[in-house]
């Protein structure tokens, strides 16, 4: 019998390191899925027992779990078999993997600490500030000190991963960076680029305030700084789910990855695009010049071209697959595509709602248009087919591929995994859909109670009161979905049997390789300057005219003569006084 | 059956998302649907789908389509 060759056959270490991230990140998906079937029945009125101030901490509990826990963890485990994988190679030093490992739980700690302290008497703490936590809302300094530990967790993950490449390098010197290690490093470098907006605002300004050691900080500074890193950390959660299209799809298809050069591009154009965007956050935001906007704007529209050419690129390559399993005709291919396979099924089915989530995303994009839907209910209604759906459904199903790989046990119940990829898919066509029909007609977002006394919205279709229930029909599929892919994890873990018969740890083959692109692609110097240069051009005059307008630390607040910097003593019993 | 399980469950999957937005599509030509009708109109397309589904494959069909 021929040897099985799953990843835990190949990286013991790492794949332990592996499991326990992508633990920490399904833990962080049950908790915060469940968090969202609370919100999604209190705000509609279908089921409430919790108070409404209430609310806004399950609300910030379910968006820092889900988008950065959840989305974070996952991405560190599987940039960490992206690399290993490809350049066949063990990391460096399995003690600093765990390093890093350790810092970000530990930092997500403090966070769902501080943020369960709004909810728990007995917790001293409050961070009801929501995910897009700036002033004027203030978290307590755990919030800030965890949120640090996290994102410089994954900045050392980073390195791990270039260190892992360059000693590769010196030992293949004339080599081509493989496919996966050159999407996890090209997502690393605009990642380190955009999360120091988030990383001085939190050092210079919220945790310093939060402290007390400043009286004040300006709030459109921190916003800029937030969406500095806010729109990039999209992007962030969205480069793995990308990799798993091009190097897993194709695969799983049956087929090999239509155009290596075409996917380099891609990566290459995220790098230099993902960063200058964010403004586009802040179209309403009335003290930043029009101008500005503008220039984000035409920076985000960009980024629309690599996501069509993925579009492209992934579909030609399952097309292929299809047509190397038997698939004939112009669109009867499509029934030879392996729907049995969960993985595959639920990947797939997330790439078709990433196309509808970035119609609407256009739509937010919009410098005239955004006006229309802006803080509105169709906002959430995009980023839950975005995040909530291309990222959050292509984790799930590239699970039922990575967890045998990873414990070398078969999947517990792959049908229930088929139904389980398949009920998120109708669950979230219900939520979202309701959602852009309700900001459409200016329902708000981030409300616990949106039906205003003596006003009432009149939608062009149905009733609000279809809306909502179609709302809570799909945040309850979603939830079902959410614990039928937790129990089948679950029960593969500690209940399924090993199994010889676990697919080799490959990825994609390509039909187009590196070798038909010019070697300047791998270049990650050259298009990290530019993606610098871009940075610079989009944020310093925008940044240069906040701080002028409102000053570092607000209107008329003179920054260098705090009333508590210049005595230790009080600086101390500042920090005791937030101590619980 | 013409296709796989799998394959059905997903196409019946996918005639969510067209069942839902169609009542929308229709309101702009001033159809306006109820839930009750819009579960009907439905109930009808999954019918007619598993029919198709069900039905023996004719090779000429298919020759056709493709």
């Amino acid at each position: 019998m021929a040897m099985r060759n799953a990843y835990i056959d190949q990286f013991p270490e790492e794949a332990r390191v592996i499991r326990a991230a992508l633990w920490s990140s399904f833990l962080a998906l049950m908790i915060g899925g469940t968090l969202g079937l609370i919100q999604g029945l209190h705000r509609t009125n279908v089921l409430r027992f919790i108070p409404s101030q209430d609310y806004y901490t399950v609300l910030t509990a379910h968006g820092v779990l889900l988008v950065i826990t959840f989305t974070i963890f996952f991405l560190v485990g599987i940039f960490t078999w992206a690399v290993t994988t490809s350049l066949d190679r063990g990391v460096k030093d399995i003690r600093f993997t765990w390093g890093w490992y350790a810092m970000m739980s530990l930092g997500t700690l403090l966070v769902g600490v501080s943020i369960l302290g709004g909810v728990v008497d007995q917790i001293p703490m409050n961070a009801d500030v929501l995910y897009t936590f700036y002033s004027p809302f203030q978290a307590h300094p755990a919030f800030y000190v965890g949120f640090v530990l996290f994102v410089v967790g994954t900045w050392l993950a980073g390195f791990d991963w270039f260190r892992t490449w360059w000693a590769w390098k010196k030992d293949n010197p004339d080599e081509r960076i493989p496919l996966p290690t050159f999407m996890a490093l090209t997502t690393m470098l605009f990642w380190y680029l955009s999360s120091i907006g988030v990383a001085i605002s939190i050092l210079a300004f919220l945790l310093p305030w939060s402290l007390g050691i400043i009286d004040s900080v300006n709030p459109l500074l921190t916003r800029t700084l937030f969406w500095f890193f806010g729109h990039p950390v999209v992007y962030f959660w969205l480069m793995p789910a990308y990799m798993l299209w091009y190097t897993m799809l194709p695969k799983l298809s049956g087929g090999k990855l239509f155009s290596d050069p075409l996917a380099r591009v891609v990566f290459v154009l995220f790098l230099i695009l993902s960063t200058p965007v964010g403004i586009h956050h802040q179209y309403l935001d009335p003290g930043i010049a029009e101008g500005f906007k503008f220039i984000a704007m035409t920076n985000t529209m960009f980024l629309l071209l690599p996501s069509l050419l993925t579009a492209f690129t992934v579909v030609a390559s399952m097309e292929h697959g299809a047509r190397q399993r038997g698939g004939e005709g112009y669109l009867s291919w499509l029934k030879a595509l392996p729907w049995r396979d969960p993985a595959f099924t639920g990947m797939a089915l997330a790439g078709l709602m990433f196309a509808a989530g970035g119609f609407s995303g256009m739509i937010n994009a919009g410098l005239s248009i955004n006006y229309l839907v802006h803080n509105s209910w169709w906002v959430v209604g995009h980023f839950h087919l975005t995040v909530g759906t291309a990222v959050a459904l292509t984790f799930m199903a590239a699970s039922y591929w990575f967890i045998p790989q990873l414990t070398g046990k078969e999947i517990w119940n792959r049908s229930l995994g088929l139904v389980q990829v398949v009920l998120w898919f109708i669950g979230m066509t219900f939520m979202s859909n309701a959602m852009h029909r309700a900001g459409l007609f200016g329902i708000p977002r981030r409300t616990a109670e949106p039906q205003y006394e003596g006003f009432s919205f009149d939608p062009a279709v149905g009733t609000v009161a279809e809306i909502d229930a179609q709302v809570a029909l799909g945040a309850a599929l979603l939830t079902l979905s959410v614990y039928l892919f937790i129990t089948n994890m679950v029960l593969t873990t500690i209940g399924g049997s090993t199994s010889d018969a676990i697919p080799d740890n490959t990825y994609a083959g390509t039909l187009s390789g590196p070798e038909d692109s010019p070697a300047i692609i791998d270049n990650l110097k050259l298009w990290t300057s530019i993606a610098v240069v871009l940075v610079i051009i989009a944020y310093s005059l925008p940044l240069a005219s906040i701080i002028d307008a409102g000053g570092l630390f607000g209107p008329g607040i003179d920054p260098w003569k705090p009333s508590v910097v210049v005595d230790p003593s009080l600086v101390l019993e500042s920090v005791r006084g937030v101590m619980p | 059956m013409r296709i796989s399980k799998g394959g059905l469950l997903v196409i019946m999957a996918f005639l969510t998302p067209l069942i839902v937005e169609l009542r929308t599509v229709l309101s702009w030509f001033g159809i306006r649907l109820s839930v009750v009708e819009t579960g009907a109109l439905g109930l009808a397309l999954i019918v007619a789908v598993l029919i198709w589904a069900m039905w023996p494959s004719n090779g000429d069909t298919e020759a056709k389509l493709a």
